[in-house]
């Protein structure tokens, strides 16, 4: 008996190893047949430029990062331009949702199916993974002939030296959303009313003036909760006292965070002020005082699922720690409306004026490598970017029903309009064009100026655009890295840390060395040298 | 099904000499007939997958699949082992799962046996649905549950401690307290649904059996002691030589919602997939998280052979294979 189950047994893995065999070839096929069509779409270009066949009615999916909307606002306004895109493309546009829940893995994991569910992908390269899936086969490589012929708004629109930052290896993968002004720098939106009472007359614009600002809020307002964070401000937090206490400036996309990076004033030298410097434990030391103050809750690094914004709202808790666009497009107009009140803004890096501007593939769109339409859905983008009937239905929905114009050109919302029944998600913000953009009404606009012109005196542009990290060789530190710069770093930012400062930097430091520190700082620096000197 | 397994039995004694492949199958058809569904579901789920453990040695590339990605040795679990906290995560999660195997089998019997004694018919309905509803909440929920019980500044318990005149409590600081509770509320939350396997166990006792032990005079402690216990053995023997090879994969749901990311706790909370979670969350690298299964897997197999091999010299009758 035991040898007759021995016998089904060494059957059945045969079996199955030739089942897989078999889903081998299957691989290889698509991966010719993605050959095949790129090859395809190369004749499209040589035989009939300038009349590119769309008798096919094709259907291209956009997907983007968002809670699916369930009012039915969307759809109403999808439908308007589907009949724009028929007409003119002959191509449906639907929208494939990423839930805000996981979203990273989620969007990673769709991606990797490689089976043709979504063909334009909106992805960023600091926070959507765009360079790792770029590295990963996940996205088409986009030949300039390919955007010159089905792109070629896009095309003309963005500069060379932007399309230079959107490759990799030689090839361009993102198209980038470079004609779009925003600053999303963080930093603490604070209410200027309790501000005052404080004793802060002209606002909070150092680190210490936000201690006196929660210190005085604990005390006159007992049931507020200065901040009432939900424990992930980490290293957000950890990078903005960086920014004000020192001239670093973090790469993008290497770790959690930024941990490596060069300075102002040597842009090309590799180091961290996390790894070396006294201005770690400083910032161990304040954070500890604010914890004893009672900015936030005993259990903060539990407390996750709290709306800390709403709260804010509701008067519940007096900051929140987000970037200028959230704070001027967000949380300014709706303190106003709701308490007439000015809020004010600590942006990190003030008292050392060290911004940095954005890099430009903060928001950018790449075509799937497993779109079956991938000229189509160029052609599709490119409406969506350039046209303007089609950039106002996309980004602003319907003229009358989700916003309006006033008298100066300002975008509204007219009246009746219900934000719960009448809201659109397109989540759009991978190829917005200030040449289309209409401005908000609800801003103030003077004060926004105002910021803008303060920000671009002291700004820097993000210098390292084009630098793509190689880490295959050096992945196992840098995993391990991550998780040791995040667990830290929830320690000491929330000032949950037995023993003293020094102690615990110290401890942080010997489990980085430890994980290979150096060796990653050597390996970056090898790459860096090798790009820019 | 009696007669069935006397006639497995009495055929494989005869056939034991000389016997081909093909005349098995014809001579077991109904027996193989009645397997194919479970047989078919072990092949679908468990062994077409396996060639799929060469993703673990390869750097993963979505265009070239599993096969056509570049072969890199062992370098996806060098994190793993150069973390240098592989010996404490795989310590953490195999004394934790004992916990939970031991104490979990102990309460179900338990508990079990208790519910046979009872005679009240709707009580014992309803204490076993009691009992049974925690399985069905979702970990999450579990999370958030344990997190208003136990917080400092709002808590359940931290409101009852004050009001009662008492120092408030802070478990989310202390990571020494956690063993216990992850324990307490696993054996909350699982000891309903174990309970069911052993209490079935307990119905299949021969009636007879207890019926002449009752006529011999003994009394229930006797009747639990020399009946009911022994004749459970097999089934713990079962469950537990089938828990012996999960003995490395922790329970992912329960610890990642109760303790979160909070670093102060993990010194006695963190197991190996939370570890594996926070570490590759930020590559998304299927290769480096399919290591650590296939070490998980080891590890697994290797218990698993040594439990039985042990049952096999202790009580030959109880192993598995």
């Amino acid at each position: 008996m035991k040898k007759f189950f021995a016998l089904l047994l060494v059957i059945l893995m045969m079996v199955s190893m030739a089942a897989c065999g078999k889903s081998k070839d299957g691989d290889t096929d698509t991966t010719n047949k993605t050959g095949n069509k790129k090859s395809d779409s190369g004749k499209t270009d040589d035989s009939d430029t300038g009349a590119i066949d769309t008798s096919e009615h094709v259907v291209i999916t956009y997907m983007t990062t968002g809670d699916k909307p369930t009012n039915g606002a969307t759809e109403e306004v999808m439908v308007e331009l589907n009949k724009i895109l028929k007409e003119k493309v002959n191509a449906e546009l639907e929208i494939y949702y990423i839930g805000w829940t996981d979203y990273l893995s989620n969007y990673n994991l769709t991606l990797a199916q490689m089976d043709g569910t979504v063909d334009l992908v909106g992805t960023a390269s600091d926070w959507l993974d765009a360079w790792p899936n770029a590295k990963n086969g996940a996205f088409l490589e986009l030949s300039e002939d390919m955007l010159k012929t089905y792109a070629p708004k896009t095309w003309a629109q963005v500069p060379t030296e932007n399309w230079e930052m959107s490759k990799y290896n030689g090839e361009i993968y993102l198209m980038p959303e470079d004609n779009f002004a925003q600053w999303i720098n963080h930093g603490f939106i604070y209410r200027m009313d309790w501000a005052k009472e404080a004793g802060l007359t002209n606002g909070a614009h150092t680190w210490d003036d936000m201690t006196t600002y929660f210190a005085y809020v604990k005390e006159a307002y007992p049931n507020v909760i200065p901040w009432n964070s939900d424990g992930s401000h980490n290293i957000q937090l950890a990078s903005g006292w960086m920014a004000s206490h020192t001239n670093f400036l973090p790469i993008d996309g290497i770790t959690a965070g930024g941990l490596y990076g060069g300075s102002r004033d040597d842009l090309y030298t590799v180091w961290s002020p996390f790894y070396e410097g006294p201005e770690l434990v400083e910032f161990a030391k304040l954070m500890k005082k604010w914890d004893d103050i009672g900015v936030w809750k005993t259990d903060v690094l539990n407390n996750t699922g709290v709306d800390n914004r709403e709260e804010m709202y509701l008067g519940q808790t007096s900051a929140d720690q987000h970037h200028t666009e959230t704070w001027y497009g967000t949380v300014e107009p709706e303190m106003r409306k709701r308490y007439d009140i000015d809020t004010g803004f600590f942006y990190f890096g003030e008292e050392s004026s060290n911004v940095v501007s954005l890099n430009i593939t903060h928001g950018a769109m790449a075509i799937s490598a497993a779109s079956k339409n991938p000229e189509r859905a160029l052609m599709v983008y490119d409406l969506i970017r350039n046209d303007e009937e089609c950039y106002r239905l996309f980004n602003y929905g319907l003229q009358g029903k989700q916003y309006d114009l006033d008298e100066n050109g300002y975008r509204i919302q007219p009246e009746g309009y219900n934000n719960d029944t009448d809201a659109i998600t397109i989540n759009y913000w991978w190829g917005r064009n200030d040449d289309l953009e209409l401005k908000d009404g609800k801003r103030n606009h003077e004060a926004y100026e105002k910021l803008q012109e303060e920000y671009d005196k002291v700004k820097m542009t993000y210098p390292y655009g084009q630098f793509v990290a190689e880490v295959s060789s050096i992945q196992a530190q840098i995993n391990n890295i991550n998780e040791i710069h995040t667990n830290y770093m929830s320690q000491i930012a929330y000032g949950k840390y037995n023993g003293s400062a020094e102690d615990i930097v110290a401890e942080y430091r010997a489990a980085l060395k430890q994980a290979g520190f150096e060796d990653v700082v050597n390996e970056l620096q090898t790459q860096v040298n090798d790009l820019y000197k | 099904m009696k007669t069935i397994a006397n006639k497995l039995d009495r055929s494989s004694v005869i056939t034991r000499k000389k016997r081909g492949f093909f005349r098995n199958i014809v001579r077991h058809k109904t027996l193989l007939f009645m397997c194919t569904p479970a047989i078919l579901f072990f092949f679908a789920f468990s062994y077409m997958p396996l060639p799929g453990i060469y993703v673990a040695f390869v750097k993963y590339n979505y265009r070239g699949g599993i096969f056509g990605s570049k072969f890199v040795g062992f370098d996806n679990f060098k994190f793993l082992y150069t973390s240098g906290k592989l010996f404490d995560l795989t310590r953490n999660t195999i004394l934790y799962n004992l916990a939970f195997i031991i104490l979990g089998n102990l309460v179900a019997v338990f508990m079990a046996i208790l519910l046979n004694e009872l005679r009240a018919k709707y009580f014992k309905k309803v204490s076993q649905t009691m009992m049974f509803l925690p399985y069905f909440i979702s970990h999450v929920l579990v999370g958030l549950l344990v997190y208003n019980l136990l917080n400092y500044d709002y808590g359940f318990v931290n409101s009852v401690l004050t009001n009662l005149g008492l120092e408030r409590w802070g478990p989310y600081s202390n990571a020494k307290v956690w063993p216990v509770l992850i324990v307490l509320i696993q054996l909350w939350k699982d000891t309903g649904y174990s309970s069911i396997v052993y209490f079935a166990a307990i119905m299949n006792v021969d009636s007879e059996i207890i019926e002449s032990a009752r006529v011999d005079g003994a009394n229930g402690f006797q009747k639990i002691r020399y009946i009911i216990l022994p004749s459970l053995k097999p089934t713990v023997i079962i469950l537990l030589l089938f828990a012996m090879g999960g003995i490395v994969r922790g329970n992912f749901g329960l610890f990642y919602n109760i303790i979160g990311t909070n670093p102060m706790l993990y010194r006695t909370t963190d197991i190996i997939e939370t570890y594996v979670y926070r570490a590759t969350m930020t590559d998304f690298n299927f290769s480096t998280a399919s290591a650590v299964g296939f070490y998980q897997s080891i590890i697994g197999f290797a218990m698993v052979m040594i439990c039985n091999y042990v049952v096999k010299k202790i009580e030959p009758d109880y192993s598995l294979f």
